[in-house]
């Protein structure tokens, strides 16, 4: 579950109105399809759009506590049974089944230490009416979101999706720059920053407080250490996967698996099945091409393990239609193709009357399987011995036979300083940044010399420069990749698209911290990634699985909007007029970029992501400040709940 | 196969190819044939290896593993020489 949202007045004589936030909750609507509920009070109004997973008849929000506090509440806190034994032998009851009053009471009693205890994923507003107090919480991750924006008038207007923030009426639409320079760069925009000026996110792990018209504390109330600990872990990492997996597939509602047919879905899989039986479904995407399709070793995995399996076929026409919708959901542009593939896989589940599913993400951050992990060591071991001519050779086999040798291995090397901290994300931002080298000289020109990787290397934490490589890589991974598009445009937006719940077994804290502790050997040894999830994966799937080498999850790019089958509006979008009337790119490159794209000679990712890039830059903006523009409509549905906090006897409930 | 292409046209083919398939996304750059492409970052790692099958499609010629480097292909004049040295006999 679910959506939430809310405003909150810095001074009286402004109530906030029903109708902003009924437009809220109707821009919600998807996330939380079964309802929703409205709080309001003169100097505050706060909005939840519930998916119900857990106590279905009870647990509408907004909720309020014997204390008086009024909680607004998205996600899931899995422990919460252990929460809740804790607390009723401190004298507390409950009303509900739900982990939302779990939560709510923990908050009410512990604060925000209340926060190190819960092993979820989680975005919060907590109301503290007697201190005029709103309280916004990420979880450790940023599973789920949370975006924000302060008025000229000190107003705190908040929401799941910058789409509420934006139907609030308070915050008008612009594009950030500075946003979209890092969408440009690391392929996704970088909390505090959305695509919107003046809409800021939650960084993951991160904390605001507001009160009476001023943030009074934005922060962090965690943070991920990277460094090694001095001991090897304690802990068993099939047992912390086991749990971890049961903890985040209890619902009351059926519940899939994600099965992309590489290791860390497949291990998932393999342990899910343990827990549901063979009534699990699984879910998986099949292309045309034979570049990126898996079926087989999907095919493979789900007959071994006896899964009730699904196979989405997605083709080149799939990718076209969806992908106007997958950028209005993710609110910004993109440069891959993705999160259109994965909308629709989430509406396949849906379909199949799953609404919450458990995928792999965050193996790869923790287990260092990403090649970028390998790509940094044989970066330092060329530039300690440049007559190691194979270093790069086994990187990208996926490229061909002409991936390796001197000139491939020459090309690593100069792709940056070897003493810049963003050393190992140097190829990668710069096959990226073919998308800025297409940006008008008027937004070149805003961004004065404020390039993303810039900001990127002010905003590294100070131990940074203390750990090696494989811990940088790490941090930059998780801060660059895995919270701003993978969890983001291709996880949670992609999901919720449809109302679907994603959960993240390897993203579990306790499953971190162990990963950390491991020895470096146990997660990267030689040219085999993720030695110790092989390991666990061989007790419990075919070694062909857990031998298999990583295949990076893509999906068909210039290919859906180029050729006879490509939809008008795809060429409406990208003519000069279009082009220049956006604002943001050069119309002049755009059209020899197209000509190339066109003709199908456009050279690979390169070019293919600046595709992406532009179209969907062109998509969403005007979607936002074009004539794409839809007025917000109101829920027209009654609320569920709808609490009147000025007058305490005037709860009702409808 | 071999396709004959003749000399004087190896330089402007190889030179058009560059500009259109990179410097468009460089249009400050006043690319000269002995600059390296990899250096400037006209080119990376993924552009180097397409340049590659690119002059190969282009020129009809078989680039084995181990003359893929800089020196043969890292700025214009390198492939010249490269292209003029393995077209014909």
């Amino acid at each position: 579950m679910c959506g939430i949202a809310g405003i909150v007045r810095a001074g009286p004589g402004r109530p906030v109105e029903e109708p902003a936030l009924l437009r809220m909750a109707a821009s919600l609507r998807h996330r939380g399809p079964d309802g929703f509920g409205l709080a309001r009070g003169q100097a505050v109004g706060l909005v939840s759009t519930r998916l119900a997973i857990l106590d279905l008849s009870h647990g509408w929000q907004p909720m309020r506590s014997q204390a008086g506090s009024v909680l607004v509440y998205n996600g899931e806190v899995y422990n919460h049974a252990e929460l809740r034994a804790e607390l009723s032998r401190e004298g507390a009851s409950f009303r509900t089944r739900t982990d939302t009053e779990v939560v709510h009471a923990m908050l009410d009693r512990r604060g925000l230490d209340a926060l190190a205890a819960f092993n979820g994923q989680f975005a919060l507003g907590l109301w503290e009416p007697d201190d005029q107090r709103l309280t916004l919480v990420r979880d450790r991750f940023g599973v789920r979101p949370l975006h924000y924006a302060l008025t000229a008038r000190g107003d705190l207007v908040f929401g799941s999706e910058v789409t509420a923030v934006l139907a609030s009426g308070e915050v008008s639409a612009a594009p950030d720059l500075e946003g979209i320079d890092d969408v440009f760069t690391t392929w996704g925009p970088r909390p505090p920053r959305s695509a919107f000026r003046g809409i800021g996110q939650l960084r993951p792990g991160g904390v605001l407080v507001w009160e009476r018209g001023r943030i009074v504390r934005e922060g962090l109330w965690w943070r991920p250490d990277v460094a090694c600990r001095d001991a090897e872990p304690t802990t068993d990492l099939g047992d912390l996967l086991r749990s971890s997996v049961g903890l985040r597939l209890q619902a009351d509602v059926r519940v899939g698996t994600y099965l992309s047919g590489g290791l860390d879905s497949s291990l998932l899989t393999a342990l899910a099945r343990e827990v549901i039986g063979p009534d699990l479904r699984t879910f998986s995407l099949a292309f045309e091409s034979a570049q990126y399709d898996e079926s087989a070793a999907q095919q493979r995995v789900a007959g071994f393990l006896g899964t009730q399996h699904h196979v989405l076929h997605i083709s080149a026409r799939d990718i076209a239609a969806g992908f106007r919708d997958a950028v209005l959901h993710a609110a910004t542009p993109l440069v891959r193709t993705g999160p259109v593939c994965m909308a629709q896989l989430a509406r396949f589940a849906r379909e199949h009357g799953v609404t919450v599913v458990a995928t792999g993400e965050g193996a790869d951050e923790l287990f260092w399987g990403y090649d970028v992990f390998k790509e940094v060591l044989a970066r330092r071991a060329y530039l300690r011995d440049p007559e190691l001519t194979s270093a790069f050779d086994d990187l990208y086999p996926h490229l061909g036979h002409r991936a390796r040798g001197p000139g491939w291995q020459h090309a690593f090397a100069a792709a940056g300083p070897a003493d810049d901290p963003l050393f190992s994300h140097q190829v990668r931002m710069r096959a990226t940044g073919s998308v800025a080298a297409l940006y008008a000289p008027d937004v070149v020109a805003e961004l004065d010399g404020q390039s993303s990787r810039e900001r990127l290397r002010r905003s590294l934490p100070p131990e940074f420069t203390g750990w090696t490589d494989l811990q940088r890589t790490t941090w930059l991974e998780l801060h660059t990749l895995l919270e701003p598009y993978l969890l983001a445009a291709q996880g949670d937006r992609a999901a919720m698209t449809h109302g679907v719940e994603g959960r993240y077994p390897f993203l579990d804290h306790r499953v971190f911290d162990h990963a950390m502790s491991l020895r470096p050997d146990r997660k990267l040894r030689g040219s085999q990634d993720k030695a110790v999830l092989r390991e666990l994966a061989a007790s419990v799937l075919p070694a062909e699985i857990t031998n298999r080498r990583k295949q990076p999850y893509r999906a068909p790019e210039v290919a859906p909007f180029v050729g006879p089958d490509a939809p008008e509006w795809v060429q409406d979008s990208l003519t000069p007029t279009a082009v220049r009337a956006a604002g943001l790119f050069d119309p002049t490159r755009v059209e020899a970029l197209m000509v190339r794209c066109g003709g199908g000679r456009a050279l690979g990712q390169r070019e293919a992501m600046a595709f992406v890039g532009v179209l969907s830059t062109q998509v969403w903006s005007e979607q936002h400040f074009g004539a794409g523009v839809v007025a917000p409509e109101q829920e027209a549905r009654r609320p569920r709940v709808f609490l009147e906090l000025d007058d305490e006897r005037a709860e009702a409930t409808a | 196969m071999t396709t004959v292409v003749p000399g004087v046209q190896v330089r402007e083919e190889l030179r058009a190819f560059v500009v259109e398939s990179f410097l468009y996304l460089h249009p400050d750059l006043e690319l000269k044939d002995g600059d390296d492409l990899l250096a400037l970052g006209v080119i990376d790692s993924l552009g180097f290896v397409e340049l590659v099958e690119q002059v190969e499609s282009r020129l009809g010629l078989r680039v084995k593993d181990v003359d893929i480097t800089g020196e043969n292909f890292g700025s214009i004049d390198a492939m010249v020489a490269f292209v003029g040295s393995h077209r014909s006999p």
